[in-house]
């Protein structure tokens, strides 16, 4: 039941996706949530699906995969839609008893799904080709600007990082107490409620001590190498700036005229008549 | 008694991380035997052991155990645990209870027995680990590390499983702690004719403790036979990483040094009962 959780999942590979800069990546996924919103048209949604999932070819992650990132909003995603489709007013074109669906709230539905559909795609495709050491790293480079208004970027992405090494490890440790209390007869399926959640206490108080017990060895482990926060901190990896990040940004800065001239140029229509 | 056909078992089948663990294993072990399990650190003894306690199903093949067949519908996962008893690599860490006698209880009201018998079973099995009467009312987080080790050995002891299966049970011991826990599960596997399974990296342990020994490598039986057998093919044990325990070497570099000392030696009560007749005659101090 561990194994569906895909948050933070990367899926290993070596393309030019995956050899972009992080902070390449994490602005131009800002920029491409921003894009998504701001489309209003269906031949924008079109040319915006082509995009995706030519990155997701060029990134040779398997589309079954990135998909999966879906499973777990896919109720949020249908409740948001049929918000949108019934409680929208403006034109009807169909009533039943409480119910009417305009013309207006059929638009809306539709570009509410796409919306959240191609922002989790997006977001996915960033997470499953960024590992998370970069994806920190990047992170902690594009706060570093902040850091003269007091933002610990540093330490920020410290934390970051070691919470994201540590899902693994805790899944696995859930994962081997489960098993032990199995084999002791525990039965964590069957009963009501309250007795399922009691079920549970013989699973988190192991797991509750180890995690103490390995943040108090990380601790005295990172100390003994006389680990003292960012200051004058180097690293193992610079971040660099290559021809590649250029490419990718001429590529979104052309995405985004299109899209936007879609929206805003008066011939093109406004892209809502299509 | 336990018998598996063509296992295999393969993680994560189908993913990006598939990895195939077990491969086509044969294996039959009956009651009341008390199997040495060796293999070097991923050859798939761990996953084998989950298999054998249903916490994993096989991705193919069939296991049978005592009559019922896992993974079968109608089978009862849960009371095949209760016969089957598991004692996982580092049990301490699954401790959870307030005292240590209502940890070791655990087991036994899964099980659903009534209260005076689970006092019973309590106190036999922690007195079968050798764990001491006062330190059954302590919270198990006041433990030492071995005394937990045994208190959870006990909670598995406790359900008085007909097949006991550990999978390194001495890990990180001290070798007093070490030699204490061996001798407790002999003596239970002789008391209570248990079948025994018994995952150990230590050659020695497994030479002094098991009848048959069987050989993990790469995810298949590499070798299933008597302690004579196996520790025979000391040239294909050091081939996957194993060994022969360390006083059978000695025996043998002994014998190639020109002393009359006999083939198969492998526990070092063995070696003094060879090597004193040998070397008294000649007036040896040491001796």
């Amino acid at each position: 039941m561990l194994k569906d959780i895909t948050l933070g999942q990367y899926f290993p590979g070596d393309t030019i996706i995956h050899r972009l800069d992080p902070r390449t990546k994490l602005l131009l996924v800002l920029v491409y949530m921003i894009l998504t919103f701001s489309i209003n048209g269906f031949l924008g949604y079109l040319i915006l699906a082509v995009f995706t999932f030519g990155c997701i070819f060029i990134s040779r992650v398997p589309l079954k995969f990135v998909l999966k990132g879906l499973k777990p909003i896919f109720v949020f995603i249908v409740i948001t839609g049929l918000f949108n489709l019934f409680l929208t007013g403006g034109d009807p074109v169909f009533h039943w008893w409480i119910f009417t669906i305009t013309k207006q709230g059929l638009y809306f539905a539709a570009f509410m799904i796409l919306r959240l559909v191609f922002l989790i795609l997006g977001t996915s495709l960033l997470t499953l080709t960024t590992s998370p050491i970069a994806l920190t790293d990047g992170l902690e480079h594009l706060l570093s600007p902040f850091k003269r208004i007091g933002l610990p970027a540093h330490e920020l992405a410290m934390m970051m990082t070691i919470a994201l090494r540590f899902i693994p490890t805790l899944m696995e440790e859930t994962d081997k107490i489960i098993k032990a209390q199995s084999a002791r007869g525990a039965d964590f399926e069957s009963g009501n409620l309250l007795r399922r959640a009691k079920a549970m206490v013989p699973i988190l108080i192991p797991l509750f001590i180890s995690a103490f017990r390995r943040a108090d060895e990380l601790a005295t482990a990172m100390e003994c190498r006389c680990y003292r926060g960012g200051e004058n901190r180097t690293r193992l990896h610079e971040l660099k700036y290559t021809k590649a990040d250029s490419a990718a940004w001429l590529c979104f800065l052309l995405l985004a005229a299109l899209l936007l001239a879609l929206r805003f140029l008066p011939w093109t229509g406004g892209g809502a008549a299509l | 008694m336990i018998k598996l056909k063509n296992v295999g078992y393969v993680y994560m089948q189908g993913g990006p991380f598939e990895k195939t663990a077990l491969e086509d294993i044969n294996l039959e072990i009956s009651e009341g035997e008390f199997i040495g399990l060796i293999g070097h650190t991923g050859s798939g003894k761990s996953t084998l052991i989950q298999l054998l306690n249903g916490l994993l199903k096989p991705t193919s093949g069939t296991i049978s155990i005592g009559g019922r067949v896992l993974g079968q519908k109608g089978t009862d996962m849960r009371a095949l645990r209760f016969d089957v008893g598991l004692v996982m690599q580092y049990p301490e860490y699954q401790l959870f209870e307030e005292t240590v006698a209502k940890d070791i209880a655990f087991g036994p009201s899964n099980m659903g027995l009534d209260p005076k018998e689970i006092e019973e079973r309590v106190a036999f099995a922690a007195n079968m680990v050798g764990l001491k009467k006062e330190l059954l009312s302590k919270s198990p987080f006041d433990l030492s590390g071995g005394q937990k080790r045994r208190a959870a050995i006990a909670g598995v002891l406790a359900m008085e499983p007909k097949v006991l299966i550990l999978d390194e049970p001495t890990a990180g011991l001290d070798p007093a702690g070490r030699d204490e826990i061996l001798f407790k599960i002999k003596d239970m596997h002789e008391r209570m004719n248990m079948t025994v399974i018994l995952v150990s990296h230590s050659m020695e342990d497994i030479a002094k403790l098991a009848d048959r020994i069987l050989v993990m490598n790469h995810g298949r039986v590499e070798m299933f036979g008597t302690t004579d057998a196996v520790f025979q093919q000391g040239q294909r044990l050091s081939e996957i990483g194993l060994n022969v325990p360390q006083i059978t070497r000695i025996m043998d570099g002994l014998k190639q040094k020109g002393l009359p000392v006999p083939g198969g030696i492998y526990t070092v009560e063995d070696a003094l009962r060879v090597l004193i007749p040998i070397l008294k005659p000649e007036g040896n101090p040491l001796c």
